[in-house]
């Protein structure tokens, strides 16, 4: 079979007749021209047969525990974001507090340094840490889902 | 990881029922809001799965596409159907990540996956070398599709795998009717010509 259709016809008129997307008047002059082309009565059934082959086909899906939920409501992220606020908040006061007590207490200057420099170095560490965590949720895809 | 459930290819819409879910989903109705989400995710996945052949990337593509449609939705006319705005959504998200990456999906290193297909029969007493015979068919012409070029695979796919009409393929793909028509052809004749190359190769036809 040659691969293209001998004569003056414009091929892709066959995919618009195989989806009945074509005008009325198309339609007659693909049906005319079809009855003397052999070449394009091949080709039609070919791609009859490969478009009935991919219309049936079927294809798997996932469980749908493998589906994230959809983002949450704009309510539940401000309430956690107000949550998490007030608990910063509540612990910088509290610590604060502890703190200046335990300065004024009558501990000698040794003893308070080596509480201060721990202290210190603790809040160093989960102040980086937090850093990191905030700069990779900003940057996470999935921060709005809800696992 | 993937469940063996059948899903058909095409989902067939009732217009004015899913206009309702999208109006309530605007207003935030959480039942409206699960119920879309469970309707546009399987048809989100499947039609990235068509597009890239892996499914694994295209779970990833589909809950990226859910997410994007869920922060879309506020200003989406709900007059409109859903369904070519989540594909052209699931599509340009896999543009955007060919980009990304500079690769093409004819070039990846993922081959197209087998496991991706559902073989079942449909009816219930088939002939089971004519059932044989359509499965190797449709395996063949999924393996060959993953070689076209992508613009000629994602409108062969949203027309003989989603059933979607010209004018809804136009839309999704922001391009004129007539463009489809060309394109289509285009894109089923290059897959025709992949399908006898294979046959051929495997000894299934002989040459004309």
């Amino acid at each position: 079979m040659p691969d293209q259709c001998p004569r003056a016809f414009d091929e892709t008129m066959l995919s618009g007749h195989l989806d009945g997307e074509l005008t009325q008047s198309a339609e007659q002059k693909v049906t005319i021209h079809l009855e003397d082309c052999a070449h394009c009565r091949g080709l039609l059934a070919d791609l009859q047969t490969i478009r009935e082959a991919t219309m049936s086909t079927e294809f798997s899906r996932p469980d749908d525990d493998q589906w994230d939920e959809r983002p949450r409501s704009s309510t539940s992220f401000l309430a956690r974001g107000t949550g998490w606020v007030l608990a910063l908040v509540w612990l910088a006061a509290v610590g604060g507090y502890g703190l200046w007590q335990f300065w004024q207490s009558s501990a000698n200057l040794f003893e308070r340094l080596l509480v201060f420099g721990g202290l210190s170095a603790l809040a160093l560490l989960f102040t980086s840490v937090a850093l990191d965590r905030i700069t990779a949720s900003r940057t996470d895809r999935y921060r709005e889902v809800e696992r | 990881m993937t469940s063996r459930q059948p899903v058909p290819a095409a989902v067939a819409v009732d217009l004015p029922a899913e206009s309702q879910t999208v109006v309530l989903a605007q207003r935030g109705e959480t039942a409206a809001l699960d119920e879309l989400a469970r309707s546009c995710r399987q048809q989100a996945y499947v039609f990235a799965l068509q597009l890239i052949g892996n499914p694994d990337d295209a779970l990833d593509v589909a809950q990226d596409a859910m997410l994007r449609f869920f922060r879309s939705l506020g200003r989406f006319d709900s007059t409109r159907p859903v369904r070519p705005w989540l594909l052209r959504i699931v599509r340009n998200l896999i543009r955007d990540r060919a980009r990304r990456n500079r690769i093409r999906r004819t070039e990846s290193l993922e081959p197209a996956d087998d496991d991706a297909l559902r073989f079942e029969p449909r009816d219930d007493s088939p002939d089971p070398e004519a059932l044989a015979e359509r499965h190797q068919l449709q395996r063949l012409v999924w393996e060959c599709l993953q070689e076209l070029p992508p613009q000629y695979r994602e409108t062969l796919v949203l027309r003989d795998y989603q059933d979607l009409a010209y004018a809804e393929i136009a839309s999704t793909l922001s391009i004129p009717r007539g463009t489809v028509m060309s394109r289509l052809h285009r894109a089923r004749r290059l897959l025709h010509d992949l399908v006898r190359d294979k046959q051929r190769s495997t000894g299934e036809v002989r040459d004309a």
